[in-house]
């Protein structure tokens, strides 16, 4: 039962950073019906441009912890969602009114580029953030001793995708998206910037894949350049199990995921954690094959 | 098939057939490994070009034929070329099997879904599954083909051997596209849903799709062993079947002059920029980007049918 | 029409490409340069570059400059495949690489074919050198060899419950079953024999597999990223259990990656880094190599590519030929406790190192890498 309960953490931990790659995924699948396969290795850049800027400016030491990581934070979300706005409009924007899969192709092309401006900018070797920024102190919970840490990723995540319903379905803007993933054509006869709708998706995804690479370098301390495309499949896979296109869908594909493969590792075999976590996947989908809070549509060609 | 088309064959079987004089070792190896990469994807068109089946796993079927002839060869000592249609037969099977339960899903389901099993195939294949893969060493000692008592072994000969087996696929793939089942096909990924209404079996026809374009890819597997001698499950990697992905929509999904054309740059690019050294791949990736801005529907896109009067005309005639 | 477009365009670039004087001695490095061991690849050119410059600094060989020709193998076997196929038609007369065994085993025909003498430095599988081939040479030692002393290390800790935990590559997969052979043989009790996937952040689930199986000692044949990620996470959780591992694990990252505190204590297996060798020739190396690049050497394979490099140049040098069959014949007949940067370098008639290369190594507190006494 203690392993249990142990391995359902582990799980959780992993599935929030899943979760919070999964959200940028689903935002912008959700109003352009695009993968967005670059969208891995924005998040590597996330993790880079944190450790950077935390080296760059000597941020450890100067100001407190919790300042220092909030600071970072606001930075690397600018930053990143830059690059995903400028992404978009370079090399997805020109290909809106062509096959979907285009787009696709030129995604790809976009994260091989990506990825490999990466290693040219920092070198092929492990990049490692400076140790004991953060605190590593453990909490008592259930009779468990849980890293703090841990607790903070999966409630970051928590946080991050519930502003994101939030602003989705209460503010204006975000009515202007929902708008716009329904239908581009009405939505612009209604007044609403479509361009615009798009750039701010683009803003918001990649803001907070970026967030989850920085997470992830101040959790585990090292970021690789390759790290990206695993990321980004997890999270893929977690968008899809929560049924793509669908924010809570999302946060809840990406804590199964990670739930199922910590509990296929413990109970079945680590060897064998991948594809016991895609035959989960692929049972689902027979069953649900929208996902599980997918919506029930007929596919828009 | 026109005669604008069958003169461009004939021109590329001309020059194919001179390439081996006019070429060294490596570049006649890149020009075998266009030819398989276009075998695979001229299989894999006809699941995601004809059929409209968003397929993102194709190198299991290519995995399952090239493990299939190397075990053939290895433990039961069959030739290589024997093992060719068992390791077709092999992967269709396969692709009967699992493409079934999951076929009726749309779109980017069915895409994740066959990445997941293209990584179930690669990890089964790594854990030395029912202890015939060899696990992550792969199988080594396939011998080389045989045909009519000739040993292949060189880059030269098995350009032609490849080669030829290209051809012969960009023949039948042509025929089939203009067959009753290849015009299915089209309707179905037109219109799916006025399709299903004109009496077509959306189910069958995709699944057909799938298993013919699977057991196309399971005999370039055979090639595949037989050129390297040895296979590992590395070389079954999703990245192989992105790029297959990438072959087919890049050149043209559907058009075979494309989807060929699609090969040749993304196999050669890569070896064309070596030059650039650790750069090479970015200036890859760099230039599929802005292919793909200027080119939105592929490089050689699918002429669709195009309604013509004198069409309509010969129809009222016959009528 | 296409295909006719992309021969045109292979043949423009065939044109273009092949260039190069006759008065140069050609050495070929093969290297991962992109893909998932690029750092491995980037590594092994630095050696390389180095001795090629100093080679040439001293005049080159035999009055002839030596001229090294860098192909990128991706880390993948089909691309090795062409790789090695570009280095033939180059006019190499020998060929340092590569990394990957399996990457390896893709190119061993097509140079044995070309007659041009191969050299591996990282890949360590057995089999490699059981074919048969006259041509092809290993500076790293074998799999069965590392075994062996993985196997006997364990059992000098007097540990009772073993824990093997690979990554399923071919190299990880092939240690931790050498060991666990051994072990078995020996009557040895091992609680725990899986693997992990490597490229991953958090092993959290495996290591609690791993607590619950209770073992005395975990050894990890795995690569140095994971095995860095396994002890930080293991400090973490709070598990006090001896780690070891095998020679993949040699790479200062590790301790980047571990931390001090969670390296310290780990035992990993390892032919001798230089600056354990009190060698002049070690000594000078490190020395120069500090000065070129401001650090030393990140990884033991791209030193062994170094070494790789030493041997063919002084068997070409007393040979005063680049035939490959004399010089094989130097490296296999005349070549004995040549001072390599890794030791005295010799060679069987397999092809294989001779000498136990295998030491074990210790992290201390500060985070040094410490030869252990044999």
């Amino acid at each position: 039962m203690e392993q249990f309960l142990q391995q359902l953490i582990n799980g959780l931990a992993v599935g929030g950073i899943y979760a919070l790659i999964a959200l940028g995924y689903t935002m912008v699948y959700g109003v352009l019906k695009l993968i967005n396969f670059a969208h891995g290795d924005l998040f590597t850049y996330g993790g880079y441009l944190g450790l950077t800027l935390l080296t760059s400016l000597a941020l450890q030491g100067r100001v407190g912890t919790a300042a220092a990581v909030a600071l970072l934070v606001l930075m690397v979300m600018g930053l990143v969602g830059v690059m995903g706005v400028v992404l978009e409009r370079a090399a997805y924007r020109p290909l809106r009114e062509s096959p979907r899969l285009s787009a696709v192709v030129s995604a790809l092309g976009a994260s091989i580029f990506l990825q490999n401006a990466l290693m040219l900018l920092y070198g092929a070797r492990v990049q490692v953030y400076p140790e004991g920024l953060l605190p590593q102190v453990a909490v008592s919970l259930f009779g468990l001793q849980v890293p703090l840490l841990r607790i903070l990723v999966v409630l970051a995540s928590v946080v991050m995708m519930a502003a994101l319903y939030l602003f989705v379905q209460k503010t204006k803007i975000g009515t202007a998206v929902r708008a716009a993933a329904i239908d581009q054509g009405a939505a612009r006869l209604m007044g609403i910037d479509v361009n615009k709708v798009v750039s701010l998706v683009f803003l918001i995804g990649p803001a907070l894949g970026g967030v989850a690479g920085l997470l992830v370098g101040l959790y585990y301390g090292q970021v690789n350049f390759t790290m990206g495309w695993i990321y980004g499949m997890k999270a893929f896979t977690a968008a899809i199990l929560g049924g793509i296109g669908n924010i809570p869908g999302a946060m809840v594909g990406g804590l199964l995921l990670g739930v199922i493969e910590a509990l296929g590792a413990a109970y079945l075999s680590i060897a064998w954690k991948d594809a016991i976590a895609f035959c989960v996947l692929i049972l689902i989908l027979i069953v649900r094959p929208t996902g599980l809070l997918g919506e029930r549509v007929a596919e828009k060609v | 098939m026109n005669v604008r088309l069958a003169l461009a064959l004939l021109a590329g079987v001309a020059l194919l057939a001179v390439a081996p004089l006019a070429l060294d070792a490596y570049w006649l190896d890149v020009l075998n490994s266009v030819g398989l990469y276009a075998l695979l994807a001229l299989s894999l068109n006809v699941i995601l070009g004809d059929a409209g089946l968003f397929n993102m796993g194709h190198a299991a079927f290519y995995a399952v034929g090239a493990y299939t002839t190397a075990i053939l060869s290895t433990q039961l000592h069959l030739p290589v070329l024997w093992t060719l249609p068992l390791a077709g037969l092999a992967a269709a099977l396969f692709a009967a099997v699992v493409a079934r339960p999951v076929i009726h899903l749309r779109g980017d389901y069915l895409l994740i879904v066959t990445i997941g099993m293209g990584e179930i195939v690669r990890i089964a294949l790594v854990n030395d599954v029912f202890g015939l893969t060899g696990g992550a060493n792969g199988l080594f000692g396939i011998p080389r083909p045989i045909v009519f008592g000739y040993k292949i072994r060189k880059p030269a000969e098995f350009f032609y051997l490849i080669w030829a087996f290209v051809l012969l696929t960009v023949f039948l793939f042509d025929r089939l596209e203009q067959s009753r089942f290849g015009r299915a096909l089209t309707y179905l990924r037109e219109d799916p849903v006025a399709a299903e209404g004109s009496g077509i079996n959306t189910t069958r026809y995709k699944l057909a799709a799938f298993v013919l374009g699977a057991a196309w890819a399971g005999m370039a597997g055979t090639l595949y062993a037989a050129k390297m001698t040895i296979i590992s499950p590395e070389s079954f990697n999703f990245w192989e079947s992105v790029q297959l992905f990438l072959i087919v929509i890049l050149g043209g999904a559907g058009s075979i002059p494309g989807v060929i054309l699609g090969a040749v740059l993304v196999i050669v690019l890569p070896e064309a920029f070596r030059g650039f050294a650790t750069a090479r791949l970015l200036v890859f990736g760099l230039v599929m980007m802005v292919m793909m801005v200027f080119r939105t529907q592929g490089l050689l896109p699918l002429k669709r049918p195009r309604f013509r009067e004198k069409d309509l005309a010969r129809a009222e005639a016959a009528r | 029409m296409n295909r006719a477009m992309g021969l045109a365009l292979a043949l423009g670039l065939l044109a273009s490409g092949s260039a190069g004087a006759a008065d140069t001695i050609k050495i070929g490095l093969m290297a991962p340069m992109t893909g998932s061991w690029a750092s491995e690849g980037q590594e092994m050119k630095r050696n390389i570059d180095l001795l090629a410059e100093q080679a040439n600094a001293k005049g080159g060989l035999d009055g002839k400059k030596i001229e090294v020709i860098i192909e990128d193998d991706g880390g993948d076997p089909r691309t090795a495949s062409l790789a090695a196929q570009r280095l033939t038609t180059k006019g190499v007369v020998a060929v340092i690489g590569t990394y990957g065994s399996a990457v390896t085993e893709a190119t061993q025909n097509i140079y044995d074919e070309a007659g041009i003498t191969q050299v591996a430095n990282g890949s360590t599988a057995v089999r490699l050198t059981e074919k048969g081939l006259k041509h092809f040479f290993r500076t790293c030692p074998r799999d069965d060899e590392q075994g062996k002393v993985g196997a006997a290390a364990i059992q000098k800790m007097g540990a009772k419950r073993i824990a093997l935990l690979h990554d399923s590559s071919a190299y990880a997969k092939g240690l931790a079953d050498e060991i666990n052979a051994i072990l078995k043989a020996n009557k040895q009790n091992v609680v725990f024999f899986d693997a992990l996937t490597p490229k991953e952040q958090d092993y959290s689930a495996i290591l609690t597999k791993l607590k619950a199986a209770t073992p005395d000692v975990v050894f990890f044949t795995g690569y140095y990223p994971e095995a860095g990620l396994l002890l930080k996470q293991k400090k973490q959780m709070g598990w006090n259990v001896p780690f070891m591992g095998g020679d993949a694990i040699n790479n200062p990252d590790l301790v980047k990656i571990a931390g001090k505190d969670a390296a310290a204590g780990f035992q990993f297996l390892s032919p001798p880094v230089p600056k354990d060798l009190d060698t002049p020739e070690a000594k000078a190396y490190l020395a120069s190599y500090k000065k070129k690049y401001g650090e030393e050497p990140g990884s033991i394979y791209g030193v062994l590519a170094g070494d790789g490099f030493t041997a063919v140049t002084k068997a070409i040098a007393a040979t005063k030929s680049t035939d490959a069959d004399k010089i094989r014949d130097y490296l296999v007949n005349k070549l004995k406790d040549f001072p390599g940067l890794t030791g005295k370098l010799a060679f069987n008639a397999k092809g294989d190192r001779v000498g136990e290369l295998y030491r074990v190594y210790k992290v201390d507190k500060n985070g040094e890498f410490v030869l252990q006494p044999k």
